[in-house]
């Protein structure tokens, strides 16, 4: 069978080239078009996620449980009224063993009135009844294998190159999910936008150089934060890690937070 | 034998098969974010719109610009460690406009952090207030919030 090259045949395949590149064309100004209704951001750029790894480190022997840090944080993210906190403080007394008990010390008692914003009452017991009493700012814990990551059925939570685990609101589906996974109990469902929200480590602020908002405020700075790559002149994170025994919260689940303590007590799970 | 001819029902089996997954791709390519995948399975402009939102708290270097002499003051004294905006509260809208004054109910407390608890460490300076100063006046009588090792 042999096939000839007719007039009818070429002018078919340019024709058809023609329209290949044009439908091409076409489908890619329409792909635009539907994502600009669909998929718009109008977002600044300027901050290269890949060049920092952040960390946060806390001094729990400097935390005085003002709460200036959980007030600071609800205002600077806008966080909804109510029990909704994306840091918090809790407060952990240990009380003297009950005479003849033959234990070493109480049954560890553990608050958080308001995630301790409006700072902390009396404690419940005369102040000789208390063996042992301290404060422990929590907050995202920035898992480098972050359990909530794992179980998110449509990619709306995520690890972001600078070490935030971060949320895109406009992809979550509010199944909460990853608020069950967190055993850090670092989620909340929001009453407002009904999508899983966290701490952010204020990513708008981070972005444009400053600090997260709770950093910022702590009068004693039992919160400090920086950047793993590129640290500054007498860098508090370096400092921070050298001079302290470091520990992080939960290290036997295996998701090596990279928020760091310090001078926490065994009983702070 | 004669020549062999796929089964109509398998052709129109074919036929929805290629319509099904031909229309799943048509979607994808039109709906898929452009940025998704930029750092990894997720969308890459959640990123810079997470960072988009406006700061309420605007920093201790934007208070020095205006406030240096207060600024100065604070370097010395036993305060220096402390944020302008952790007693004076939230700034950003004060920083951007000084004639938006920050509300004098943001301040916080002098006995927020210095009011006794047992659960605070040992080595802050922490009173009762109820027999610190047994008249009730103003702290400020004594202290100088700014330096607190200054008498007034």
């Amino acid at each position: 069978m042999s096939q000839r090259v007719t007039r009818r045949s070429v002018l078919g395949q340019i024709g058809a080239a023609v329209a290949g590149v044009v439908s091409a064309a076409a489908a890619k100004t329409a792909k635009a078009a539907v994502q600009r209704v669909f998929v718009s951001s109008g977002a600044p750029k300027g901050y290269d996620p890949t060049q920092h790894k952040w960390l946060m480190c806390i001094d729990a022997n400097k935390c005085i449980g003002c709460g200036l840090c959980a007030e600071a944080c609800k205002r600077e993210n806008h966080v909804p009224q109510g029990p909704f906190y994306r840091t918090w403080i809790e407060r952990y007394i240990i009380p003297k063993p009950k005479p003849g008990s033959g234990d070493t010390r109480g049954e560890v008692q553990v608050d958080s009135p308001e995630g301790g914003m409006h700072g902390f009452p009396e404690p419940p017991m005369p102040k000789d009844e208390i063996e042992q009493s301290f404060f422990v700012p929590k907050l995202c814990n920035l898992c480098h294998h972050s359990p909530c990551t794992q179980v998110c059925p449509v990619g709306a939570t995520f690890d972001a190159p600078d070490g935030v685990v971060l949320i895109d609101p406009k992809y979550c589906i509010g199944c909460g999910f990853c608020i069950q996974a967190c055993p850090y109990g670092c989620r909340f469902l929001s009453p407002v936008t009904k999508t899983a929200e966290k701490c952010t480590l204020c990513y708008h602020r981070i972005t444009r150089g400053l600090k997260p908002a709770c950093v910022e405020v702590c009068p004693t700075q039992a919160r400090i934060f920086g950047d793993a790559l590129h640290p500054v002149p007498d860098d508090p994170v370096q400092d921070f890690v050298r001079r302290n025994q470091i520990f992080t919260l939960k290290p036997q689940l295996g998701t090596e937070p990279r928020v760091l303590y310090a001078n926490i007590d065994k009983e702070v799970r | 034998m004669g020549t062999f001819r796929m089964p109509p029902q398998i052709v129109r089996l074919v036929l929805l098969t290629i319509a099904i997954v031909g229309s799943y791709i048509v979607a994808r390519y039109f709906l898929t974010p452009a940025s998704f995948g930029q750092y990894g399975w997720y969308r890459g402009d959640a990123l810079s719109e997470l960072a988009s939102h406006d700061p309420v708290f605007a920093g201790k270097k934007a208070c020095e610009e205006c406030h240096s002499d207060e600024f100065k003051k604070l370097a010395q004294g036993d305060h220096k460690g402390l944020s302008c905006e952790a007693c004076h509260g939230p700034g950003q809208a004060h920083a951007d406009n000084p004639d938006v004054k920050i509300s004098i109910s943001n301040f916080s407390p002098c006995v927020r952090c210095h009011e006794f608890n047992p659960s605070r460490p040992k080595w802050h300076h922490q009173i009762n207030s109820k027999t610190h100063y047994s008249t009730g006046e103003k702290c400020t009588e004594c202290h100088v919030p700014h330096n607190p090792q200054e008498v007034p």
